[in-house]
């Protein structure tokens, strides 16, 4: 820097590595040489354009711009890369204050984030609700943002928001002049129970599958003919849901806004999010992507909440390999060549799938037209390590007549979403918050059961030809089922109970 | 006299007991496709046996002759082939193939040529459980019951390898000490249908327990509707009765009940939704004469087997609540027989506690009382007109769904 001239001001901001906000320095200097602005500090393809847009926006707003010098902006930590742009007030603020139309001091304190247009108004950019709080845990005091950035922005606690308008009335807010707009938080919202477990009739092996599914947080498959209310099933289980914490409803705001998924003026949801990404997705849709610093996908956007992926079977296999790691790990490890970028994925998968490729195997009311050992196939591409993931396997069966007619005949929402929370709660109570029925070790979930269930279980795998997985999988599903039941202890009835919960096997025909 | 003694050396471990390997190599030569069918070879055979006469060897090897060095090479590597599947073969007439099958050949049509796995039946009476693979629970769950019926009685069932009525009777037959036997539509070298022919299947399941694949093919040669369509012919020759259970118009367990009927063979048939699509071959054949089948009694009867053993008349001695069966959920069950009933309907039928009933249905399962399939869960054995009758004066209006009763069962499936 020193051999073009002397920094004269700095300004500060925050770049996004996926959800990992990190302090940028904007540095500007002036000095001797060609006259025109240069951008070093590896911008991409959107802050190249920058320049121009800052230029024109402090021509627009009668500011005076360094016309005859050299003026060199730097973008420090260099090795960050830095996209978008969002970069382009904190670059001008800088200028502004190389050139004494502000004052520098003030710039330790006050950072700044958004897009300037050609007239010099400012823009709300994607992903202001992880840059401010990156900003607070930076040492940011205060943040100027677009007006309509402001609301989301101020969800952050212990940071002042600023809404400005454009360029001048930001020369006014640093020079103490004007205190901008403050900004008020967006409003909180509660969840509502809209589809109600109420409306599910006649089906009390489902109901009670998407309790254990819900208290437990196991993956589930849906199995069943077109038109059965697999969608329908999976909508009461998101109902079924405990509202976030407002930690953890702050990630997902985070991580939508990001994805340029969520207004910046919307409410803070406590309802967790529910994803249903169409079978044709791409891998980069589902598990996140894009050029330059990769995008969140569908399973990130599920984060805490349910992702339900619907005709499992007609989704290519690549898609279901993406899959896996994913849901083991609870995040998404995107590499780049000159980064990595994780996003959360905890995640409550329900897949759902025709039972063979016409749909209609097991129906009552349509004939199967389905080769056997197309079936077979079809199947054998549940197998295998995704299909290990999915605790639960209920086979959904079409609504009859004497269903549809049948009264109301089960609990609504709120009595079974009681029961969950506090399942949740004595599991929470027993592993720690770190784990959960779905994952602990298996030799913990062992020290759990009664001897008789564990006999219960191993006789059981024997007698029906399971696999050794299929026994992890029923313990698993089988210690949700006594934390319902309010039991410490796995009682053998608990296993057995979860050893139904598997589709039927073809190959034993009668 | 290099050929023949490298062919006897390499068929040897392959041909059963008593059979001549140099005869199944000219056999086996003459068959070799492309350019000639076992249709030709007994089409030759018969004018042959009806110019000079003589016993089947003797036919036999004066269609074939000595087989074309050419094709040396290849029969040795067919006998290898076979020999590595554990594969034994004979032709027509000698000592290790089945009787019955070779009775009448070649005016009756029997393979030339039948290479097996496992063991052949015996002498003892064998039944013909046949019937389509689409079948309903209805069909599946009626097969089960003739075919555990006679293998409890010690009668030996046979049946094509098809999934649907044949799997079912295969695996149903499993059950007691009768051996069944399948009837490949391919080659032993084929794994089809692979959830029964992979290792560790029923196919592998059913040579353990005493019963054989049988298969007229060459190992490579698919399961082409052709194949498919001859082997109905095999099961009938091995059966000393066949019942059909379900089959659609064009079914092929209406050639098999053909080749029975040309065999002398009864024929029965088993009565069925008159709704259903497969109910249309059952009922064909018993508009054209065919016996009523209403239970494994009449199948038995048929062969003269004694009716023994508790799946035929269990009455008084199987306990009502056996398997642990909560008495709401076995009168459901009961009430449904033979047709599976889908969990979710078992759990409203009966209006368990959910958990409490999920979990008598594990155990159930486990300890063999209830069978499981796509269509849902039925017991594996036939309730005794005395329990029905219990149940039906106990339990008034939890019988729907009984066979007939349109009201309440999901309908039949085509
Ligand atoms: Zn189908």
């Amino acid at each position: 820097m020193s051999a073009e001239g002397q920094v004269l001001a700095v300004s500060h901001s925050i770049a996004m590595v996926g959800l990992e906000p990190c302090a940028v320095r904007v540095e500007c200097s002036l000095g001797p040489g060609l006259p025109g602005l240069r951008l070093v500090g590896l911008p991409d393809l959107a802050l190249r354009e920058s320049v121009e847009r800052v230029r024109t926006a402090v021509k627009q707003q009668g500011l005076h711009w360094p016309g005859g010098q050299r003026t060199v902006v730097n973008l420090a930590p260099a090795d960050l890369p830095k996209s978008g742009s969002g970069f382009d007030l904190p670059i001008a603020v800088a200028v502004l204050a190389a050139t004494g139309q502000v004052p520098h001091e003030v710039l330790d304190r006050v950072w700044s984030v958004g897009e300037l247009g050609l007239d010099g108004q400012l823009r709300a950019v994607p992903g202001v609700l992880p840059v401010a709080a990156g900003a607070r845990h930076a040492g940011a005091g205060s943040l100027l943002v677009a007006p309509s950035a402001a609301p989301e922005a101020a969800l952050v606690d212990g940071l002042t928001v600023v809404a400005v308008r454009d360029l001048r009335e930001v020369v006014e807010v640093l020079r103490g002049r004007s205190c901008g707009t403050p900004a008020r938080p967006a409003p909180v919202v509660v969840p509502q129970v809209g589809h109600d477990l109420a409306d599910v009739r006649g089906q009390p092996v489902a109901r009670r599958a998407l309790e254990i599914a819900a208290a437990g947080r196991h993956h589930l498959l849906l199995a069943g003919p077109p038109g059965c209310g697999k969608t329908m099933l999976a909508r009461r289980l998101h109902g079924l849901l405990p509202p976030l914490q407002v930690g953890a409803a702050l990630e997902v705001a985070a991580i939508h806004s990001l994805a340029a998924q969520r207004r910046p003026d919307e409410a803070l949801s406590l309802v967790p999010p529910l994803r249903e990404p169409h079978h044709t997705v791409s891998v980069a849709g589902l598990v996140g992507g894009g050029s330059g610093i990769p995008r969140p996908g569908e399973l990130s956007l599920a984060h805490h909440g349910l992702l339900l992926l619907d005709e499992l079977l007609e989704t290519p296999r690549v898609i279901l390999d993406a899959l896996r790691q994913p849901l083991e790990r609870g995040e998404v490890v995107l590499t780049r060549a000159r980064q990595q970028v994780r996003y959360p994925c905890e995640v409550l998968l329900v897949a759902a799938t025709n039972p063979c490729p016409c749909g209609y195997l097991g129906s009552p009311t349509r004939a199967c037209r389905c080769r056997p050992d197309r079936i077979e196939r079809y199947r054998s591409r549940l197998s295998g390590p995704l299909l290990d993931r999915l605790d639960l396997h209920l086979e959904v069966s079409p609504i009859d007549r004497e269903q549809l007619l049948g009264p109301p005949d089960g609990e609504p929402t709120a009595t079974v979403a009681g029961r969950v929370v506090a399942a949740r709660a004595a599991a929470a109570e027993r592993w720690g918050e770190d784990a959960g029925n779905r994952d602990v070790e298996v030799a913990r979930l062992r020290a759990t059961a009664k001897p008789g269930a564990l006999r219960t279980l191993a006789q059981a795998v024997e007698g029906l030809a399971l696999s050794a997985r299929a026994f992890d999988r029923a313990l698993r599903v089988a210690r949700t089922i006594a934390d319902l039941g309010g039991r410490s202890a796995i009682d053998p009835a608990d296993v057995e109970e979860a050893l139904a919960y598997r589709l039927a096997d073809l190959a034993v025909a009668p | 006299m290099n050929l023949a003694a490298a062919l006897a050396r390499a068929f040897g471990p392959v041909v059963a007991d008593g059979s001549d390997p140099r005869a199944v190599a000219g056999v086996l030569a003459w068959l070799l496709p492309p350019r000639r069918t076992p249709v030709a070879l007994r089409r030759r055979a018969a004018q042959v046996a009806e110019r000079d006469g003589g016993r089947p060897a003797e036919v036999l090897a004066a269609v074939v002759g000595a087989p074309d060095p050419a094709l040396g090479d290849t029969l040795v590597d067919l006998a290898h082939r076979w020999r590595t599947l554990g594969v034994r073969v004979a032709v027509v007439g000698d000592p290790a193939y089945p009787a019955r099958l070779a009775a009448g050949w070649p005016l009756l049509d029997a393979p030339a040529l039948l290479a097996w796995r496992g063991t052949l039946p015996a002498a003892r009476p064998t039944v013909a459980v046949v019937g389509a693979r689409r079948a309903t629970g209805y069909g599946t769950g009626i097969a089960a019951w003739l075919a555990e019926a006679a293998s409890g009685a010690g009668v030996s069932v046979v049946s094509g390898g098809a999934l649907g009525v044949d799997a079912a009777a295969h695996a149903a037959a499993l059950e007691g000490p009768g051996a069944t036997t399948v009837v490949l539509g391919c080659g032993h070298g084929i794994v089809y249908p692979r959830p029964h022919a992979r290792a560790g299947g029923l196919f592998d399941r059913i040579v353990e327990h005493g019963g054989a694949l049988v298969s007229e093919l060459l190992p490579w040669q698919p399961p082409i509707p052709a194949h498919v369509r001859a082997r109905n012919r095999v099961v009938a020759g091995l059966a000393d009765a066949v019942v059909v259970v379900e089959g659609g118009e064009r079914s092929g367990s209406l050639l098999t009940a053909g080749v029975a009927v040309e065999r002398g063979l009864p024929v029965l048939a088993v009565p069925g939704d008159v709704r259903a699509p497969g109910s249309s071959a059952p009922h064909r054949l018993l508009s054209e004469g065919a016996a009523p089948c209403t239970g494994p009694a009449d199948l038995l009867a048929a062969v003269g087997g004694a009716p023994t053993g508790d799946a035929l008349a269990p009455a008084g001695q199987v306990p009502v609540d056996d398997g642990g069966l909560p008495p709401e959920v076995r009168a459901v069950l009961v009430a449904a027989w033979p047709r599976p009933v889908p969990l979710e309907l078992l759990a409203r039928r009966s209006r368990q506690p959910t958990g409490l009933l999920l979990a008598a249905v594990t155990r159930a399962r486990v300890c063999g009382v209830l069978a499981e399939g796509p269509d849902g869960l039925r017991l594996r054995r036939a309730p005794t007109p005395e329990v029905r009758a219990r149940l039906d004066s106990t339990t008034p209006g939890e019988n729907a769904g009984r066979h007939g009763d349109p009201s309440g069962m999901p309908e039949e499936r085509g």
